[in-house]
């Protein structure tokens, strides 16, 4: 039954898969891309991976899709049909190299995961899991404490980096700030001529006035 | 689940080379963010079925899932800035078509 699970959710993962390459609207993409997820979750858990399975739903199809949505809709571009068609893309020679390169990838992979000497795994430790939450938590804050610490790193550099491309999207209402101080270092010589300037109207309405 | 690893494998690398051929393929920048979002599910499939492979029941093996757990922390911030760095392109170019960004291609 298990097995069967496995075979049946990678043909749609697969599938699914193709379809976030071969969609027009980038929804569909989405939309194809949440089902290659969820089979992946659920042949984790086949696998005896339950942590993961649920960091998968958690993190990649509950963050990071919203994410990929939001952006969607904020640009609003969930309805620009029609601009990918297989066969134009296949004409251009980069699309073809593409391809080249993704069945040679493909064969390596599937070649190389043939001849590799994989031994019999044991399929009563499947049953209960595999990634125990204590074990995982003691190996991640005991040996591999140090890559946890450059995680952590990297995403601080993450949150700055995506607040200062934040922050430039306002370019030209920020760079005109620059602008005005490079204008005003460069107008001294314009400064004190208005001060001559600025008399002649008081003195002309003093005049006025008298 | 009584599946040979090389079956877990086989299927990382045909999503694998889905995630390449997209990213060659697709002119649609979020598509091509997908695309490595598909790669790196692939590269977390990979570990996790090593990591299967090289379990016991007395020492199951914690490095799949420990750097699975980092990749998807990794896809996370890459996600971001790629995000990020789309939405100031389209700012800048009103399109999020890769044609549209030539001044750096030979």
């Amino acid at each position: 039954m298990a097995e069967f699970l496995f075979y049946f959710l990678s043909i749609v993962a697969v599938a699914a898969g193709a379809g976030v390459v071969l969609s027009r609207s980038p929804m569909m993409s989405i939309i194809a891309l949440l089902a290659t997820f969820f089979c992946l979750a659920v042949i984790y858990l086949l696998a005896g991976f339950q942590f993961l399975a649920a960091a998968q739903v958690l993190v990649y199809a509950g963050a990071i899709l919203v994410l990929f949505l939001f952006v969607i809709m904020l640009l609003n571009l969930g309805d620009t049909r029609g601009q990918f068609r297989l066969q134009d893309a296949l004409l251009s020679g980069k699309t073809r190299l593409g391809l080249a390169v993704a069945a040679a990838l493909g064969l390596v992979g599937a070649v190389a995961a043939r001849r590799a000497p994989l031994g019999e795994h044991d399929a009563a430790l499947h049953a209960e899991g595999i990634d125990d939450l204590t074990d995982v938590a003691t190996a991640l804050f005991g040996r591999y404490s140090l890559p946890f610490e450059v995680v952590s790193l990297l995403l601080l550099a993450t949150m700055v980096a995506v607040l200062a491309l934040a922050k430039r999207q306002r370019g030209p209402a920020s760079q005109r700030p620059p602008e005005a101080s490079a204008t005003a270092l460069a107008a001294p010589p314009p400064t004190p001529a208005p001060p001559p300037a600025l008399p002649d109207p008081v003195a002309s309405k003093e005049e006025v006035t008298s | 689940m009584n599946v040979p690893t090389e079956h877990l494998l086989v299927l990382a690398a045909a999503l694998f080379a889905l995630g390449v051929l997209g990213f060659f393929v697709r002119r649609n920048m979020i598509v091509v963010l997908m695309c490595i979002e598909l790669m790196l599910n692939a590269a977390i499939l990979t570990f996790l079925a090593a990591s299967r492979l090289h379990s016991t029941p007395d020492h199951p093996s914690m490095e799949g899932p420990v750097f699975a757990i980092f990749v998807i922390a990794v896809a996370a911030a890459e996600a971001a800035v790629g995000l990020a760095l789309i939405i100031a392109v389209y700012r800048l170019k009103q399109s999020v078509r890769t044609e549209t960004l030539g001044e750096m291609g030979g």
